[in-house]
């Protein structure tokens, strides 16, 4: 049995079995970037489709409404591949569909998902600048911390904006000669169209404004338990020592709590990583930890729950840490902040590392990790129609 | 085969010139041109005509007319242009004379 797929074709719907849509895909996807700087590319392509169209057609009948994958192929090799003509001299291609590969390689910032750790693009990068990955992961890292995370905004931006080398054309190109803004831009652009002409986007982007505000409102409330501490810090200053210097507590007490802030803050971290695992393997498994879910409870609930526990855990762990950081005497907290975000990472960054060298399940679950973001739109997607069963 | 092979670029060249001569004398439809080279050695297939096709109509070669059929969507049927119709005389030509040239270098006068 093979999954059915209706494309429209030049405005007429077509139903195709799934190899054959890949094929046609592929197929129209290298006819677009031959024909990139071609002033008639529209007309070409649909001129193309046309007459795809009426090959699709002759296999079809009463009888007959589905066109074979091997049918597509016999299509496309009828059609050859699209040769756009030289002018002046003909190139050394022959007429027949050798690839004309004597071109130039441009350099191009490509992902380059062979040995990613999350998408490829600090692959690309590397292999843009011809410098080794680790370095280039650890600059990400760092300007993460120093945007205080716009970073990582920038790289989802990336995840869409630059292509996945697929080819080996492109794997080339990732580390061939000089890349040009006008192409990345288009890129995007079009990249952008395809997302937006996917149906499913109403739904996702509605996730994910609501998401947004949800991740809104917890940092204002957070903000404001901040103020609240640091007030309440204040007033037990002034209460205690109303005279003038500020000593908030005792010699021993500032030791012990000096003391328990990292280890307050390694237990968040633990918690922390606790939750991606437990999220990565609910993706990829459908188990927390190796417990399997309940019968009933759809996974995009059994998310829902396991982020709530976590919160519930690691709350009163962080207001902990806080509070022995205050006790400790800290005064920036400007330097506070940043120094957390750095401990925190770098225990992240530990667990993980030593999970994926120790452990072979969670070594399994990271290298499943492109998988987990499909998995995990794919439940963002179940519960909004869970939710919203009309929309 | 090699010897095929030597004259690839020259049939490729000659693609347009062939192409003109076929519009010329007939009002035709990409499946006809293909048909009409399909028995000659000049093969050729939509991928590489529809974009030889696209630059002729910009160098106002050649234009074209839908024309409804009888099964399915309308057609492109395509004609020669004047300044078509000129170049395709100079072409003419200019290939008589190039078979002249091949034809009398190398025989002792």
């Amino acid at each position: 049995m093979n999954r059915v797929i209706t494309i429209s074709l030049n405005g007429n719907a077509y139903q195709l079995e799934e190899a054959g849509y890949e094929a046609l895909r592929a197929y129209l996807a290298q006819a677009d970037n031959r024909l990139r700087d071609n002033p008639d590319k529209s007309e070409i392509m649909s001129d193309l489709e046309q007459a795809i169209a009426e090959k699709c057609g002759r296999y079809l009948g009463p009888q007959k409404t589905v066109v074979a994958g091997s049918e597509i192929e016999r299509i496309l090799k009828d059609m050859g591949p699209v040769d756009p003509p030289t002018d002046g001299v003909a190139a050394g291609a022959s007429a027949t569909g050798a690839e004309p590969g004597a071109q130039p390689t441009h350099k191009r910032l490509y992902q380059i998902s062979e040995g990613a750790m999350i998408s490829g693009v600090c692959n690309g990068f590397a292999a843009y600048f011809n410098v080794d990955v680790t370095i280039v992961r650890i600059i990400f890292v760092v300007l993460a911390l120093a945007t205080g995370g716009l970073w990582i905004l920038a790289y989802v931006v990336m995840m869409f904006v630059i292509p996945f080398a697929n080819t080996s054309e492109e794997r080339a190109a990732a580390h061939g000669l000089a890349f040009n803004a006008r192409e990345l831009i288009e890129r995007a652009k079009k990249q952008y169209e395809e997302f937006r002409a996917n149906h499913d986007w109403r739904q996702q982007r509605s996730h994910w404004r609501g998401e947004w505000r949800e991740q809104r409102r917890a940092w204002r409330e957070q903000q404001r338990e901040w103020r609240r501490h640091w007030r309440h810090d204040w007033n037990m200053r002034t209460r205690w020592a109303p005279t003038e210097t500020p000593r908030p507590s005792s010699y021993a007490a500032r030791v012990v709590a000096g003391f328990l802030v990292p280890v307050f803050g390694i237990l968040s971290a633990a918690m922390f990583v606790a939750w991606l695992i437990a999220l990565v393997s609910l993706a990829s498994t459908g188990t927390v930890l190796g417990w399997p879910l309940p019968t009933g409870i759809p996974l995009w609930a059994a998310f829902i729950i396991v982020t709530i526990a976590y919160g519930a855990i690691s709350g009163p762990l962080r207001a902990a840490k806080y509070a022995s950081y205050g006790i400790a005497g800290g005064q920036s907290p400007i330097w506070y902040g940043f120094g957390d975000a750095l401990v925190r990472l770098a225990f992240i960054a530990l667990f993980i590392w030593i999970a994926y060298h120790y452990i072979p399940t969670i070594h399994a679950l990271i290298d499943g990790l492109p998988h987990f973001g499909h998995e995990v739109a794919h439940q963002a997607t179940a519960m909004v129609t869970y939710f919203f069963p009309t929309a | 085969m090699a010897i095929d092979d030597k004259f690839n670029s020259i049939r490729k060249g000659l693609l347009e010139f062939l192409i003109l001569k076929i519009i010329a004398a007939d009002k035709v439809y990409v499946a006809d041109i293909i048909e009409k080279l399909s028995t000659t050695d000049f093969t050729t297939q939509e991928g590489t005509l529809y974009p030889l096709l696209s630059k002729m109509r910009r160098e106002d070669l050649l234009d074209y007319e839908w024309k409804e059929s009888e099964s399915g969507p309308p057609r492109k049927y395509y004609k020669l242009t004047a300044k078509g119709k000129t170049q395709l005389g100079e072409l003419n030509r200019y290939w008589k004379y190039i078979n002249t040239t091949v034809q009398s270098l190398g025989q002792s006068s």
